[in-house]
């Protein structure tokens, strides 16, 4: 019996613990952001990567709550694997835990920093740290380390101090030089021998303006 | 003159090697067509590659812009090689068969005969790639319809399916001055060489070296810059992002005087040479 009571006891420890481990002002959040049934937006997109010359694009968005972000657009777009989910699905879906790192600034003012550690195993990604506006209850900026695809930094600017979401937000990312054969190459395309034999990723941008025309709580 | 020139056009279209040319050049494009249906979308798997890590997309690339793009390409070696063949046959067929001789005894001067046929040579490059950008864009749009367009020059540049057809337009029209480059150098070795044989091999060698040469630095201001080689590849310009209008203005301009120069080379040779013996 005593056995028994010690069993249900440490379990009971441990639940308390792990509760007492999710940070408030990232709960607060989340409950805001749950409060999202859905959203539309049309989405202008700029490309920057050094070996990659493309147009801005324009796209629509299409959210549903517990589902992955849509996308449609007549032309040829390149739409970002990660970065794009602005409703934080992805960080919140799973069970996870936070950790306290403190603050760090940024454009002179100070937001707190905590690391979102997923608890559950099928999560696609291993840590996460974010940064919190606490005066408004906001996400201004979170890294994500995936366990298949690398790291990305989004950075999410807002229009209002009560808005949900962000008016528009900047994905950036590592991504490896383009290596064609060189039977496929044009003939007046010019090797940089240096860049060519760097195996060293580049670091990618992509901006996202967003001009919602439908939020529904 | 306007006589020596519609005849030059009578002989030209009554011979049976222009249309064996042009079905060459629709027998080209329905392959390179073929071949882009079953193995572009691999190709472009491929060049894709590391932006699928990074990126979903949205949209066909396989499309009639990329497809007449690749048709374009046949500027390279393709269409000069054939244009090299049929403007030289033009003047060798007429040494071989003895009609320059009776066309010789007539009171026709001599370099307004060889500069009809050089007026000719020219207006049927002009054809010539007119007819290849028209079949290009009706089988590449009907077939594979509009879209984005994407080249690999210096990076992977993406353009807008109105701004491809644009700049595959322009392609076309200054490429068809390098064409006329080597319609014109073709008609100058016929002039020298008289023999068809000696003329389309030593024409192929040209087109060939000219290819060859064409990547080559020589690390020198004017080799590098005003060498009939360097300009050939002006309509590839078109595909840079930014469209280098000065550079393509510059070049065309020497390319046009290379032109003009080797017109007067052949008029020189042809009007002292003894076309009699």
């Amino acid at each position: 019996m005593t056995i028994r009571l010690l069993i249900c006891f440490y379990f009971y420890g441990i639940c308390f613990l792990n509760a007492q481990n999710i940070d408030k002002d990232i709960l607060k959040i989340q409950q805001r952001m749950d409060t999202i049934e859905s959203f539309s937006a049309h989405v202008k997109l700029e490309v920057d990567i050094s070996f990659v010359n493309i147009p801005v694009k324009h796209a629509r968005i299409e959210y549903a709550k517990n589902e992955e972000t849509k996308v449609f657009s007549e032309d040829f777009v390149l739409v970002p694997k990660k970065g794009l989910d602005v409703s934080l699905y992805h960080l919140f879906k799973n069970p996870f835990i936070t950790v306290d790192r403190g603050s760090e600034i940024r454009n002179n003012k100070p937001y707190k920093a905590l690391n979102i550690i997923p608890t559950n195993k099928k999560t696609d990604f291993s840590i996460a740290t974010v940064l919190i506006d606490t005066s408004t209850n906001r996400i201004i900026e979170y890294e994500v380390n995936t366990k298949k695809d690398g790291s990305y930094v989004v950075v999410m600017n807002y229009n209002d101090g009560k808005d949900l979401l962000p008016s528009d937000i900047e994905v950036q990312f590592e991504i490896e030089r383009v290596r064609i054969p060189l039977k496929y190459m044009g003939k007046d395309a010019q090797i940089d021998k240096d860049t060519y034999k760097s195996d060293e990723p580049k670091t990618g941008k992509i901006y996202l303006y967003f001009n919602y025309t439908k939020i529904i709580y | 003159m306007k006589n020596l020139i519609l005849a030059e056009v009578y002989k030209l279209f009554k011979q049976g090697k222009t249309y064996y040319a042009l079905g060459a050049i629709f027998l080209i494009e329905i392959i390179i067509l073929f071949s882009a249906y079953s193995q572009g979308q691999g190709i472009l798997d491929m060049v894709l590659d590391n932006l699928k890590q990074s990126f979903h997309f949205e949209g066909n690339l396989l499309n009639g812009n990329l497809l007449s793009y690749l048709i374009l390409n046949t500027l390279w070696f393709h269409l000069p090689l054939i244009l090299i063949v049929l403007i030289s046959g033009n003047l060798t067929s007429e040494y071989k068969d003895k009609t320059l001789l009776s066309v010789m005894l007539q009171p026709v001067s001599k370099w307004k005969f060889i500069l009809s046929k050089y007026i000719v040579a020219i207006v049927f490059t002009f054809l010539i790639v007119l007819f290849l950008a028209l079949t290009t864009f009706i089988l590449a749009y009907s077939f594979f319809g509009y879209g984005d367009l994407i080249v690999y020059l210096d990076g992977l540049n993406f353009f807008e399916s109105s701004d491809a057809f644009k700049r595959i337009l322009w392609a076309f029209s200054f490429g068809a001055i390098s064409m006329i480059f080597f319609s014109v150098v073709s008609l100058t070795l016929a002039i020298i060489l008289e023999e068809s044989t000696k003329t389309w091999i030593t024409g192929a060698f040209f087109l060939i070296v000219s290819n060859l040469l064409i990547k080559v630095n020589f690390k020198n201001y004017f080799l590098d810059n005003w060498l009939y080689v360097k300009l050939n590849d002006t309509w590839q310009y078109f595909f840079h992002f930014s469209i280098p209008w000065n550079k393509i203005y510059v070049n065309t301009f020497i390319l046009s005087l290379y032109i003009i120069l080797t017109v007067i080379i052949g008029i020189i040779i042809f009007t002292k040479k003894d076309v009699g013996k």
